[in-house]
């Protein structure tokens, strides 16, 4: 049993992980907070709907040409609607994200309605049986998926000298500019990344839920959940965050009470940012005046 | 700033809208004052959502939690409790007040811009997640229809009567937030949106400014919240989702952040509109979300700003002009 649910758990929280890792790339190197994400999630899962299920293409390609579109979509978006409004109040980066991941929503519900989609399953696996637990194909599937992204994307940040770029703009944009980075090229490729990542979150569980418009804003604050308490705008945080919330969600749902698990993340948020409001790994997030 | 005389123009066309609204149900018929009726109780979401977004300048989502909260309120009283539907109103608005202090609460622990605004995206999906599993309270996904009542003898269905009571305790709230953001405290408001640590150092207690924001801000839309339990009749669950956020942040936004003018203008003018695309899903969340980021780009100040450039009677006092 409790074997069980923490593989399930982790599943869950690897989704959550690269949701609220998206969420951060693109807070980290542009301060915006992407209220709108939740609804890019929504888009990718949609768009490998369409290519699996009506364009018939395999899931594979299929998911690598969703996030090559979201990518495409997201540094539109920086370079067209973020870049203009950049000098303005900062509510209005977040009232433009919103607004955006509105657009998707509508869009989404135009084409479908209410119809509720059914993704088919990715991979056929038998499930394997370790004693009592029971280790879907999706389950590994979509653990190692993220394991080999995370992998992947934090050896890039630490070993290469395009992480180190990254990391000078992190800790500085200003001086990176100095030092001849072009940082506003470099805010544009963020929301490219973070669309794609946020993406890939969304095609990860296409296949193992259902698909319909509203997804979106359930993946939102579960990543805003992640990130809080892993710490605001930490990229190791809210990997932690996302796992320790998936694994929250499952444990809350079979102790408690199965409600519990749709308002963990409320509670974890609340929680949170009363008791630690910098979370496990964050800067200070409190505003002393 | 409008000279002394302009002033008194501006009192007399303040008084002069009502005035002339009196006579409206003499022009509608039973649909469009149905719609009149519902642009009042916009005028009055927007009011307190523009407070907290445009003068105090934090970025909230808890707008639609508190209409919910006044709307459930009133409709609970009334049917369970069997309140007559007038003294629910200003109730619905305490609890939307009650509403407003526990979503801001968190400021006094020092949270504010990014953490505010989640913690009060959660606290209205948290709202919306209390009104569909509470069932014996509220109803569940079946909502909760308001009891008949009769007030002077005439039903409280009727849209005619509706609207002179609609008119009244918006009147009144839009009067009244107007005032308190002439007042001193009016003035911290925009103080701590413009600096806080500024705003501190001259001793006005910032967090409680901001928790003060939010419970006038709970209230206004708490009241709205009642209007709108009788204007629809039912309550259900829907009504507090994620379009009426959106349609909230489109009227504050295409009125002008932070201006009580623009926020009748923004609800005057959208809300009608959808009334059309209703009819054809996703629309409304494509229209509005294009309105949003068409003022943005184009007219960040909203329409607010085009009549303050026409004529200083529509400048509000103490705010900053865009530059």
């Amino acid at each position: 049993m409790l074997m069980q649910l923490t593989l399930g758990g982790f599943a869950q929280g690897a989704i959550y992980a690269l949701i609220a890792l998206s969420l951060t790339v693109v807070y980290r190197s542009t301060t915006v907070v992407n209220f709108g994400h939740g609804d890019f999630v929504m888009a990718g899962a949609f768009l490998s709907y369409v290519l699996v299920v009506l364009a018939g293409i395999a899931f594979l390609p299929a998911a690598a040409l969703a996030m090559i579109a979201m990518f495409v979509l997201g540094v539109l978006f920086s370079k067209g609607l973020i870049r203009p409004i950049r000098g303005g109040p900062h509510i209005g980066l977040a009232l433009m994200c919103i607004s955006a991941g509105y657009v998707l929503r509508g869009i989404a519900r135009m084409v479908w309605g209410r119809e509720v989609l059914p993704m088919p399953a990715v991979f056929d696996m038998e499930p394997i049986f370790l004693g009592d637990l029971v280790i879907t194909g999706d389950a590994v599937f979509i653990i190692g998926t993220v394991l080999v992204l995370l992998i992947l994307f934090f050896g890039v940040l630490a070993l290469t000298d395009l992480g180190k770029m990254v990391q000078a703009v992190y800790q500085s944009p200003r001086g990176a500019r100095l030092i001849g980075l072009n940082v506003e090229r470099f805010n544009d490729f963020s929301w490219g990344i973070g669309a794609a990542l946020g993406a890939l979150g969304g095609i990860l569980v296409a296949p193992v839920s259902l698909l319909h418009p509203d997804l979106g804003a359930s993946f939102l604050i579960k990543g805003f959940a992640a990130m809080t308490l892993g710490g605001f705008g930490s990229l190791g945080g809210a990997v932690l965050g996302g796992i320790l919330l998936g694994l929250a969600e499952q444990y809350a749902g079979a102790y408690l009470d199965s409600a519990l698990i749709e308002i963990t993340a409320y509670v974890v948020i609340v929680l949170v940012l009363f008791i630690r409001p910098q979370g496990l790994f964050g800067r200070k997030a409190v505003v002393k005046v | 700033m409008p000279s002394a005389r302009q002033r008194q123009l501006r009192t007399l066309l303040f008084w002069a809208v009502p005035a002339l609204l009196l006579l409206l149900p003499l022009a509608t018929n039973a649909y469009t004052q149905f719609i009149v009726n519902g642009m009042l109780i916009s005028v009055l979401v927007t009011l307190g959502f523009t407070l907290v977004i445009g003068n105090l300048g934090q970025l909230a989502f808890a707008n639609t939690a508190f209409f919910g909260i006044g709307a459930y309120a009133s409709a609970i009283l009334s049917a369970k409790l069997g309140l007559p539907w007038i003294v629910t109103i200003p109730l619905a608005g305490v609890l939307g007040a009650l509403g407003g202090f526990l979503a801001s609460s968190a400021a006094l622990r020092g949270i504010r811009s990014y953490y505010l605004a989640i913690i009060t995206l959660a606290f209205g999906e948290l709202m919306r997640w209390a009104y569909l599993h509470s069932k014996p309270l509220t109803g569940g996904t079946d909502g909760l229809p308001l009891p008949r009542e009769a007030m002077f003898g005439i039903s409280l269905s009727d849209d005619t009567l509706k609207f002179y009571i609609f008119l009244a305790v918006t009147v009144l709230l839009v009067k009244a937030t107007l005032n308190l953001m002439r007042s001193r405290f009016g003035r911290a408001v925009m103080a701590v949106r413009e600096n806080e640590i500024a705003t501190a150092s001259l001793a006005i207690p910032t967090a409680r400014v901001i928790l003060v924001s939010f419970i006038w801000s709970g209230f206004v839309v708490g009241c709205a919240g009642a209007l709108f339990a009788r204007h629809v009749g039912h309550v259900f669950p829907e009504s507090f989702g994620m379009l009426h956020l959106i349609a909230s942040f489109a009227m504050v936004l295409v009125g002008g952040l932070g201006s009580v003018l623009g926020a009748v203008l923004g609800a005057v003018l959208l809300t009608a509109l959808p009334e059309y695309l209703r009819a054809f899903p996703g629309m409304e969340e494509l229209f509005f979300g294009l309105i949003v980021a068409a003022v943005l780009v184009a007219m960040p100040m909203g329409l607010a700003s085009l009549l303050r450039r026409l004529s200083p009677i529509f400048v509000e006092r103490y705010y900053r002009e865009e530059s």
